[in-house]
């Protein structure tokens, strides 16, 4: 087992090292970060001061080497466009992030497993068609539109909830309902789908034949062993809103690293891009690593086979 | 969550139970928060004027915490705010600035020459390297007295030092930028504007308040918050919604939706980014655009009021020049009328009764709907186009490189005069000038040699009537903003001064 | 000329048999078809079609003295725009038609794109196992971690923006999902006993793959795209929010979400809520379809 882990670790950080060589030369191939800091009109003279004054005239492995050095030390470099250290932004960014992703989880796994079972157990009934509605809404809605008709329903029509921005446990329903939608549609089908098996599996059956009351049966033996597919998508699917919430960042003015992402693409911010990849690739291939870990402690074969 | 309503209405009332019971406001105390909702994300760089890019942008903040030698105000593009005075020599070669003597930081220190000459050799943004070359020496007459010597005579002195188009005249303390250093000061910055600087969450928000001992009056308002929001119809909401009270760039349909609502009001922005058509292969005798007919057939096509209606709720004045009307020895253009008759005669005078294949029309991102619209007008008369959508970076390196093709929907918002507007846009070796014009090259040089006033007025007037004569460009409008601005406030500070974007002065803003 | 005829004869009957076998076959497969999510289909397919011909009005040119208009059966609605008139003055359903054309065209290929890479990625890591395996799984997880955002972007500066890269962008998205799956099945027929009985038999590992590895994931590889077509159409509304969608002025039913976003405060209501019934009824119909294949081809996969 031990062998196992430093071998899986191993390989966790060749990905990270695609992934570091990726972003680096990628970011770098879009263009040049001192055309948008200067002003329009300013000459080439006055472009190549800023490339020099930020260490942009250096050769690409030279700043490489450069960034990954300081990035083992837990020095990102400074952003080019705030002008404070990229891995100051990220850490403050990130706590703003962990919150929305962690209640957009909490909504979709409570409504997308009651709503799930609610549907496996009412199949073809009422239920189930109202399940696959939500489904499809969750599904079919851009969560920038889904984000703006809320913002005009709760905050501006109703006064109920505040437009936008991080403060009190208010600002954040609306941002986590916004980035739930797609997710709430994906687990409530798994649920469904996985709870719909058990039911049909044989011990299910011999647990109905031995006169177990229905309820019972459904707790303790078809709902615990649904879950298992649902929360190893689901512990995925929760370093993806950390990483994917741009979208919902910008409508709702939420202070998230998708935020510093997209706004970094944008300026060209090299320093800022390369911390927000990298840390969040830590994030995801650890999650992946973790589920292959543990796959592997409940199944000793798999250990054998890979 | 009703709860919150209620405290929200409570709140509402006891804030006008307060304002009934209170004397009437003096001069004295600023009161009252006002808050901002604005449309870019503020950067630590802009709190410091050494770095300034020479774009606007960084005086959304700076107008609030920093103050300037001379800087545009409502009185003028050219007033004197931190000196009481200026005058140059008769030879062009000295300039005197005498100081304010009542100006104190933030931090309580006293601004001084000292920190006039400081400001002026720590200045490296935009611009720094051509005022160093030709300033020889900046000198120190007594502690309210500051001397530049110039190395020969410089007309465009005071349109570089005299103007937001660099931030050498932005006055910052020399003790405490020396104590704390330059990351330091983005850190926690010290100025002489109405406002000081609380604190500052990046990409979020920034926290102001007012600097009592301004020099020119106490600011009215005692906190500013500017939160940063990128969505524009989540601005429209924080506005109505009383969640903030000046929203910046409500355009198109959400400046309809203020306009509708009776807690708000539609209000303009000053501005001087002029707006226009240029023409890549212009040069190319087999181009269309080569003809002076078609590129004068353009400028018939276009609709310019129902173009500033639909992007900016009518705010920005149709325009038939690409100099802004406010700058000095700018030659006052008006615009082609819209006469899609004379255009289409144009065009079969050209030799294309049926109008040809333009190719495809580059916006500066994101005025995606604005080309869409242009390219609509050209469509109605024949020439057909098709939007190209370039990454911001990518399109502002080809502009640079002159790489772009077809139709450009270019813009230039830089302060100056008519001067810096012809050097980047029109004598053929301006940076995104796509002109060879002999005949203006010529003029251009003989204006910078020319040291009477007059005389080279009337050549820089004469280069700007042969672009118009040529209809070198098919210039649309001035952009200015439509904003939009709750009702809870007095004076909103928006479109006070006529060159400006954003808010300003920031010390005659007013709460109701 | 004699001899024609019965050439012709010889021809039509080996002909016609198995051509009615074949229509059978089809009868057969069709039966049971669900009618919602095939009329919807079809009808977007026909919307985009015919556009040309179905459309009162050029889904580019607009007038702006005209934006706005509600749909016609308003108070101010205009009877030559039957839904009405978008920021620009654009008559909302030609442009809805015409988006039926870029939304399904970009929708689709991007799923099938995606699959066919991730599917045959996905069977190569899986049979060959081994450092081949690892090599192409830390790929797929260095992929997984790079944001889409950051790679759209990229490729929207190097490509210039255009359909073909919105197809690109996506398919190079979802295109990981499919080699997950389909890699782990493989790995388990790789255990199946007819796969073993070919390998013995002495197959090159490549017919392997080609005839006994692939028939039996091409269905999973189905199903998936099914569910994925709605999701890339969905997708492709973010990516015009951020600004790397499909270039205006074309229509494609995501760009017009974009682009009316801004009116639905102030009441432009159908700006926005046709083409997001638009998008809605096909991810619908998308979706239904998905699972009535799911339970036809191999009702072992609903856990997709």
């Amino acid at each position: 087992m031990t062998r196992f882990i430093l071998k899986r670790c191993g390989l966790a950080l060749v990905s990270l090292f695609i992934l570091s060589v990726t972003i680096f030369v990628l970011i770098r191939l879009t263009g040049d970060p001192a055309t948008l800091l200067a002003a329009p009109e300013a000459k080439e003279a006055d472009l190549e001061a800023i490339r020099v004054q930020l260490g942009l005239d250096r050769s690409w492995p030279v700043q490489y080497v450069h960034f990954v050095g300081g990035a083992l030390r837990g020095d990102f470099g400074t952003s080019l466009y705030y002008r404070v250290p990229a891995g100051s932004l990220y850490w403050q960014r990130l706590p703003a992030s962990l919150q929305l992703a962690a209640v957009a989880m909490t909504i979709s796994l409570v409504v997308g497993l009651s709503v799930g079972i609610l549907a496996a157990v009412n199949v073809g009934r009422w239920w189930d068609s109202a399940g696959k509605l939500i489904a499809l809404l969750g599904l079919s809605m851009p969560s920038f539109w889904l984000g703006l008709l809320l913002i005009y329903f709760f905050a501006v029509y109703l006064h109920w909830l505040p437009t936008s921005g991080r403060g009190t446990a208010a600002h954040v329903v609306m941002p986590a309902i916004a980035l739930s939608g797609y997710f709430t549609a994906a687990h409530m089908r798994l649920t469904r789908s996985s709870m719909l098996d058990v039911l049909g599996s044989e011990y299910v059956k011999l647990a109905r034949l031995k006169g177990l009351p229905e309820s019972w049966v459904l707790i303790k033996h078809a709902f615990k062993n649904a879950l298992i597919p649902v929360l190893t998508l689901a512990g995925i699917n929760l370093v993806l809103m950390i990483n994917v919430a741009v979208v919902v960042e910008t409508v709702f003015a939420w202070p998230g690293i998708g935020r510093l992402l997209y706004e970094g693409i944008e300026f060209r911010d090299f320093p800022v891009v390369q911390t927000v990849v990298l840390l969040g690739g830590v994030m995801v291939i650890a999650a992946n690593l973790t589920v292959d870990i543990l796959y592997a402690w409940i199944d000793p074969r798999i250990r054998l086979e890979r | 969550m009703t709860a919150n309503r209620r405290c929200f209405l409570g709140c509402v009332a006891l804030i006008l139970g307060l304002l009934l019971i209170a004397p009437a406001p003096s001069a004295a105390a600023p009161q009252g928060t006002v808050t901002y909702a604005v449309h870019i994300t503020i950067a630590p760089a802009w709190f410091d004027p050494a770095d300034n890019p020479g774009q606007i942008t960084p005086f959304i903040i700076q107008y609030a915490l920093h103050d300037a030698i001379i800087k545009p105000m409502p009185a003028g593009m050219m007033t004197p705010s931190l000196a009481e005075s200026w005058t140059a020599s008769k030879d062009g070669l000295v300039y005197d600035f005498v100081l304010r003597k009542n100006v104190v930081f933030h931090n309580g220190d006293p601004m001084t020459a000292e920190d006039v000459k400081f400001s002026f050799e720590r200045y490296r943004g935009a611009g720094a390297k051509i005022l160093k070359e030709k300033v020889e020496a900046v000198t120190i007459v007594n502690p309210h007295h500051v001397r530049f010597h110039l190395k020969a005579p410089w007309p465009d002195f005071m349109g570089f030092y005299g103007s937001p188009a660099t931030g050498a005249g932005w006055i910052v303390p020399k003790k405490y930028v020396e104590k704390v250093g330059d990351d330091g000061f983005k850190q926690a910055p010290v100025g002489a504007g109405p406002f000081k600087f609380v604190s500052m969450t990046p990409g979020v928000e920034i926290v102001l308040e007012a600097h009592e001992k301004y020099w020119r009056k106490t600011p009215k308002v005692k906190r500013i918050v500017m939160k940063s929001v990128t969505e524009g119809s989540t601005r429209l909401a924080m506005l109505k919604r009383g969640e903030a009270q000046i929203a910046y760039k409500t355009d198109g349909p959400l400046g309809e939706e203020v306009k509708k609502d009776p807690n708000l009001d539609l209000v303009f922005s000053g501005g001087i980014a002029t707006w226009w058509l240029q023409f890549g292969e212009m040069n190319d005798p087999k181009s269309p655009w080569h003809n002076q007919k078609v590129r004068l057939a353009a400028n018939y096509a276009l609709d310019r009021k129902a173009l500033s209606e639909a992007e900016t709720l009518g705010a920005s004045p149709p325009t038939g020049s690409i100099v802004p009307r406010e700058f000095e020895w700018a030659l006052p253009v008006e615009p082609f009328p819209y006469d899609p008759k004379k255009a289409k005669q144009l065009l079969t005078e050209a030799g294309y009764p049926n109008g040809f294949d333009a190719g495809v029309i580059t916006p500066i991102p994101p005025y995606y709907s604005f080309a869409e619209a242009v390219g609509g007008y050209l469509g109605a008369i024949g020439i057909k186009t098709r939007v190209q959508k370039m990454e911001r970076a990518v399109m502002f390196d080809k502009r640079r490189k002159k790489e772009l093709t077809g139709i450009c929907l270019c813009a230039n918002g830089g302060f100056g005069n008519a001067v810096t507007r012809i050097d980047a846009d029109i004598v053929s070796s301006g940076v995104h000038s796509v002109l060879k014009d002999g005949e203006i090259d010529r003029l251009f040089e003989e204006q910078s040699r020319q040291t009477d006033p007059k005389k080279r007025e009337a050549l820089l007037k004469r280069i700007q009537q042969r672009v118009v004569d040529q209809a070198y460009f098919v210039p649309v409008y001035q952009l200015q903003w439509p904003n939009g601005v709750s009702k809870a406030m007095k004076v909103s500070g928006m479109g006070l001064i006529p060159t400006f974007y954003y808010t300003g002065p920031f010390e005659e803003i007013e709460l109701r | 000329m004699p001899g024609s005829i019965p050439a012709s004869v010889s021809s039509a009957s080996p002909l016609a048999y198995p051509r009615s076998r074949a229509w059978g076959r089809l009868r057969d497969g069709a039966r049971g078809l669900p009618v919602v999510p095939v009329t919807i289909l079809g009808v977007a397919l026909l919307a985009a079609l015919f556009a040309d011909w179905l459309a009162p009005h050029d889904p580019v040119l607009g007038n702006l003295r005209h934006r706005h208009r509600p749909p016609a059966w308003l108070a101010g609605g205009d009877a030559g725009h039957l839904l009405g008139t978008d920021h620009l003055g654009r008559d909302v359903l030609s442009r809805l038609l015409f988006g039926a054309r870029i939304s399904l065209l970009v929708g689709f290929t991007a799923a099938v794109v995606a699959g066919a890479l991730g599917t045959a990625v996905g069977i190569i890591s899986g049979y060959y196992g081994r450092w081949v395996d690892q090599i192409i799984m830390r790929v797929v997880d260095a992929w997984l971690a790079l944001p889409a955002i950051s790679f759209a972007i990229f490729l929207a500066v190097l490509l210039g923006p255009s359909e073909m890269n919105i197809v690109i962008i996506l398919a190079g998205i979802f295109w990981t999902r499919y080699a997950r799956v389909i890699r782990g099945e493989v790995l388990s027929l790789k255990e199946r006993d007819y796969v073993r009985l070919a390998i013995v038999a002495g197959c090159s590992k490549w017919t392997i793959m080609r005839r006994h590895i692939l028939p039996n994931v091409i269905n999973t590889s189905i199903v998936l795209s099914s569910l994925i077509v709605g999701v890339v159409i969905v997708a492709e509304a973010a990516l015009s929010f951020l600004g790397v969608g499909v270039p205006p002025p074309k229509p494609a039913w995501g760009l017009m979400l974009a682009d009316g976003k801004e009116g639905m405060m102030a009441g432009y209501w159908w700006v926005t809520l046709f083409p997001g019934l638009a998008i809605m009824l096909v991810v619908l119909a998308a979706n239904l379809l998905g699972d009535w294949l799911r339970v036809k081809l191999d009702p072992q996969l609903r856990q997709l």
